[in-house]
This record gives structure tokens, sequence and C-alpha cells, in this order.
């Protein structure tokens, strides 16, 4: 009986194109879009210098810009303002810096033309060049420096925006299945009358419950090694986490789903119940830090914030991945989720009824 | 007492079920006997549901008792409802199953059950056993939940509004599968509110009206307790004098028109063979000639209107 009840509530979530589209097409699109539009999918700037490399100033100002990493240096001497502006319009370059000539010792003017389009690589190509070129004028006039700075980070390793947004991409992939679909199918159960009709059976409603848990969580399994797999593919650092990742993402998936249990237990009407669930996940979704950090919401939100289990979901899953952190330092998160899957699950009890009246 | 309930398979007694403020049974007592088939006929709002899910062991009453094969219903709901089939009134199945993996579902939580296939061929459904409920016609549909509320070969089946919706072909259909299940020994307990279902498929009827069971007999002998069940209706060509028409033995609500085919006399009577023969009399007597007459039993609906006042439908 078991077998063939589980069996009939994995096909009913396997067979809605909808709910799979949720779980696993959803956050795959996500975690696409993110993949496109972070900083590390850019190639490098190219950059067009015209001066003299003949000259001990010319020679100096290659060599500096071509030490930093993003810059690709085209050196083409003899070029005036317009005629680099044409090249960076023709797509020849993405920036050009005309130097102009001038006597070897007498100081020299140049302009600093920028074509890269999205504002924040504007702002770092034109800072790195203005800086560069700080530096050489310095080291050109022989006065020793009253400042001299090095740069270390500050974590061994350098995490970029995909990699902060992959585990919140997991994240919110597995609360909205998680929610939505629960609190959709059980609304539907009971809209269809199959609630109902399972009730004239001498079957106990805890089976029936069950089994239709059990279908998500398996689904919710998937999610997890589908999406962990692609993330990591595309140049996140899920696996790092080990077993623990997977884990602290199945604990947070136990109090979304007791979430849609509470939700289908308390609307009424499927479309009312989808409602509620959106409701309850989107917001959650932006504020517990799926796609930006917590740190950067205002500090009457972030009290709010610090009670969504998803937030300490992310925490957890951020830690032991991308943080490099043990299991164990993430006890107080951990201790969140806990108590979040307890106590969702003593309200879902008494907030679904079997019965209608 | 043994001897009883072998024979009662349902016991009802004095069963009260209110919803807060509102009474949907107020003392409801029958008693349903092995193989018949038993229909409860009321207006919606009678308490046929409330009723029915009392015994199914889906709703527990107020107060009062129900015996379902022997067992009291509130004490062990799971031994009635592993004994019993029930069919609901919508179509309720989960929608993303085929056919057949329902049948196989809903059998697999009783112990003992009827295979999938047997079931679909018993309704003419086996070549549908891959499709979806969606794709079933109205007539399927029902046919289908028909027959999931016999995957375990119930003792006793519950059938709620079987045929609402349907075509008259498709109702003449499940009838048939109705009178089936009773042939293959099982108990039929029906609610409806088709009259002339009642009267052709149904043994015992029970008239529910307001909560509480108003009349419970053979159809026929509801009929026969009608004070007078028959319609007369005679059409001549010249008038039958009034004064001799009302002063007719045996005949009542004496109704008098014109209609395009002629003269028409309406009334109701005990012994219509007495009344159409002395209306005869009369018309030959006159020297009216008689274009029609016409003899009606009455119906169940005739039931209805004398034991609760109003009309059952339309």
């Amino acid at each position: 009986m078991t077998r063939i009840l589980f069996s009939s509530s994995l096909k009913m979530l396997t067979r809605d194109r909808q709910a799979l589209f949720w779980a696993l097409i959803f956050p795959l699109i996500f975690l696409g879009v993110f993949r496109l539009f972070s900083g590390d999918a850019a190639g490098a700037t190219r950059l067009i210098v015209s001066v003299d490399a003949t000259s001990e100033r010319g020679r100096t100002l290659v060599d500096a810009l071509s030490q930093v990493g993003f810059l690709e240096v085209d050196v083409r001497p003899g070029l005036d303002e317009d005629s680099a502006r044409a090249l960076v319009i023709d797509d020849e370059g993405d920036a050009a810096l005309v130097v102009d000539p001038a006597a070897p010792n007498a100081p020299a003017n140049a302009v600093l033309l920028v074509g890269v389009r999205d504002p924040i690589g504007r702002q770092i190509t034109s800072a790195a060049i203005a800086s560069v070129v700080d530096r050489v004028n310095l080291s050109l006039t022989k006065v020793p420096l009253p400042i001299s700075m090095t740069t270390r980070p500050v974590q061994e390793k350098t995490t970029s925006f995909f990699q902060f947004v992959a585990p919140g991409i997991l994240g919110m992939g597995l609360m909205t299945f998680a929610t939505i679909s629960l609190a959709g199918s059980l609304s539907r159960y009971r809209e269809e009358g199959v609630l109902r009709r399972i009730r004239a059976t001498p079957l106990a409603p805890w089976r029936f419950f069950s089994s239709v848990l059990a279908a998500h969580l398996v689904i919710t399994g998937v999610q997890i090694v589908f999406l962990t797999f692609i993330a990591q593919m595309l140049g996140a650092d899920l696996f790092s986490g080990g077993i623990w990742a997977p884990l602290i993402a199945l604990l947070g998936t136990v109090s979304f789903l007791n979430i849609g249990v509470i939700i289908a237990g308390r609307v009424r009407g499927r479309g009312a119940v989808e409602g509620a669930a959106n409701a309850v996940t989107l917001p959650m979704m932006f504020l517990s830090g799926s796609f930006f950090p917590v740190a950067s919401l205002p500090p009457v939100m972030q009290a709010v914030v610090k009670v969504l289990p998803l937030t300490h979901m992310l925490n957890a899953l951020r830690g032991v991945t991308i943080e490099g952190e043990s299991i164990s330092e993430q006890w107080p998160a951990l201790l969140v989720l806990l108590a979040w899957a307890v106590g969702s699950f003593a309200v879902a009890r008494v907030a679904f009824r079997f019965q209608d009246d | 007492m043994t001897e009883r309930s072998a024979s009662q398979v349902i016991e009802a007694r004095g069963l009260v079920k209110r919803y807060g403020a509102i009474t949907a049974l107020s003392g409801v007592s029958a008693q349903v006997q092995r193989g018949e088939i038993f229909g409860i006929l009321g207006p919606n709002g009678a308490g046929k549901t409330t009723l029915v899910e009392i015994l199914e062991g889906l709703t527990s009453p107020t107060e009062g008792t129900a015996r379902v094969l022997g067992i009291e219903v509130t004490e062990d709901p799971v031994a009635v409802k592993s004994r019993i089939g029930v069919q609901l009134q919508a179509s309720s199945y989960h929608q993303y199953l085929t056919l057949r993996e329902i049948l196989d579902l809903f059998g697999s939580f009783y112990p003992k059950h009827v295979p999938a296939m047997d079931l679909l061929e018993r309704v003419h459904l086996a070549d549908r056993a891959g499709a979806r409920i969606k794709t079933l016609s109205g007539g399927m549909k029902q046919r289908f939940s028909i027959v999931a509320a016999l995957v375990n070969e119930p003792e006793l089946v519950f059938f709620d509004e079987p045929t609402a919706g349907l075509d008259p072909d498709a109702r003449l259909d499940l009838w048939d599968i109705v009178r089936d299940v009773r042939e293959a020994g099982a108990t039929v307990v029906i609610t409806t509110h088709y009259m002339e279902e009642a009267q052709a498929l149904c043994d015992r009827v029970a008239f529910m009206n307001a909560g509480q069971i108003v009349g419970l007999d053979t159809p026929a002998g509801l009929i026969r307790s009608l004070h007078a069940p028959y319609r007369v209706a005679v059409t001549s060509v010249t008038p039958l004098p009034e004064a001799a028409v009302r002063a007719l033995p045996g005949a009542e609500e004496i109704e008098l028109s014109l209609s395009a085919d002629g003269h028409v006399v309406r009334l109701r009577a005990q012994d219509a063979p007495a009344v159409t023969a002395a209306l005869t009399t009369l018309a030959a007597r006159e020297g009216a000639r008689l274009v029609d007459l016409a003899v009606q039993p009455a119906s169940l609906e005739d039931v209805f209107l004398n034991v609760t006042g109003r009309k059952l439908s339309g």
C-alpha cells in the first residue's frame, strides 16, 4: 500500500509541468541570467594607447599599464583625440589613452576616452588607468613616495558575485517549490474532492499526508543535486561544503514545506492559496539575501530579516561553501533552522484539517 | 438480535446533526435491508448528504446512533469504511493519474480488492485504462466514479446523485450498472432528486425534507397512500354540464377549461375505472362527442407534493 501511495504522489508531481517548472527550470533560468550578468563573465578591457613608445615616459607608461590584469594594451603611436575616438566607436578598443607628443622633460597632456558601456566597468577602468598614470608620474619625477600601499585580500579565497549568488538561487528554488507547490497540490486535492474521497476509505489521513510530503522531499533532493551540479559547472563553489551543503538545504526546506501546509490549511480556494504562497515567498526571496547581501538593507529591515528561515539557511550555506567555514561554526543558523522546522511543524499540524466543516 | 442484524444493513436511530445554529438533520430513523436498492429523495438542502455522510463515517452525528453492517459507525469508522463503497457527487479523483492507476491506488487502501482491469471492463472503460479523468465524457466519469466505489467488493454501496446532469441514454446506462451491483449481492443506497429514477430503480424510497424523513415505503406503496392517486382528463367537442360533472362520485379537484382541442375536464380519483365509466356514460347521455380520454397514475412527484406541500424539481 505504502509503495503505491508514494508512487502515486510522486507521479502527481512529476506529471505536473507547472510544478516541475518551479522546481527546476525557474532556478535554472536565474542561474543562467546571473552567470551572464556576473562581472567575471566579461573579458579584458582593450585599451588603445597613443604615446611615443621610444621615450622613457612612453615606455614606463606602457609597462605600467600592461601590468594591470584586465587591460589588453594596444600601442598605436601618433593618434590624435578625434581619430582615437573614431577607433573606440568602431569597437577597435574599449578605451583609448591619448598622450600628446611633447619634449622629453616638458609636461604632456593626456586624454582618456572610455567607451565601456556598463557603469561599473567604466568606473573601474577609469580609476585603474588614473592610478597607473599617477604612479608613472611619481616614478618619473623621482620623488620618494610618502605613503606606499600594498593591497591584500581579507580572505584567502576571492569570491565572485556569481559564487555569492549561487547558494541564494539554490535556496530560492527550494523555497518556492516547497511552499508554492505543496500548498498548491494540497489545495487542489481538497478542491477536487480527493481529500473527501480518501476520507471515505479506511486509509489513515497521516499516511496520505506522509506520502505527499515524501514525494515533495524526493523532488527537493533532485533539485539540490541538479542545481548544485549546474551551478558548479557555471563556476560556483557549492561542492566545497561537502555533504553539509545539501543537508543544510534539506533542513531549511522542512520549514518551507510546513509553511506550504499552513497556507493550504488556512486559505480557501486554489487561486487564493497560490497567491498567498507567492506573497510569503517573494518578499522572503529578496529580503533574505538570495541576490544581494543582507547588510545592504536598512537597519529596520534587518531586524525582520534576522527572523526569516531563508536568511539562516543561506548564511549557513555560504558559510560552509564560499567562506570555507566548518559546520560547527554554523550552529547559530542551524539552531534557528531547527527551531523553525519544529515550530512550523507544530503550527502546520493544527492549521491543516482534512475535514471542511 | 443476530438475525435482525443479518438482514438489516443500516439501522439509524434518532440522528440529529447541527452545525452551529443550523440544524441539518432533526431526528432521522430508518432501516435498510440487505440486498435492496434504497433511495433517498429530497430537494437540495433536505439533509440527504448529511445523512449519508454520517452513515459513511465521514461526519459524526450530534445525537443519535447509526449501525452499519452491525458496527456502530462512531465507534469504529475504519471497520465500516473498509466494507462499504462510496461514490461522491463530484468526480473527485487525481487529475494526473490514469484510470487504472487510480483504481490500483484506491484498491491498495483495502485489505482485499478487485483487479483494476476487471472493474474497468464492468463499466466498459477497459479501452480507456490509460486515460485521465478530464478526457472522459460526463457519462464515462460517472461510470468510473461508480466503479471506483466497488474496488473493495463492498457489501453496501452509497451512490450520491450518480446520474446528475447526464443525458437520458447515459442515465439508462447507469441504471443498468446500479442494478448489476445489486445483482452481484451488494445493498445499494442511492440519493437522487430525479423522481423517475427512484421509481425505476428503488425497492424502497425515503422522502426527506428539512432534515426529516417525511415518507418511507415502496414507490407503489407511497403512491397508493395518496388519497386520489389517478389523474383523469377528458376532452369533448361540446361542453359537459358542469353541475353533473361536479356531482360525479369519487371525483376530486375538478377543473373545467377550454383548449384548442375542445372542452377539457380534469379531475383526480381514487377509483379511476369507476370515474372514467361514469364520465363516458355522462357524455353519451348528453350527446357530447369525446375526442380524448387520458388516465394517468400518480407519480412520486405527486407524493412529494402531498407530503411536503412543495415541488421537488422545476
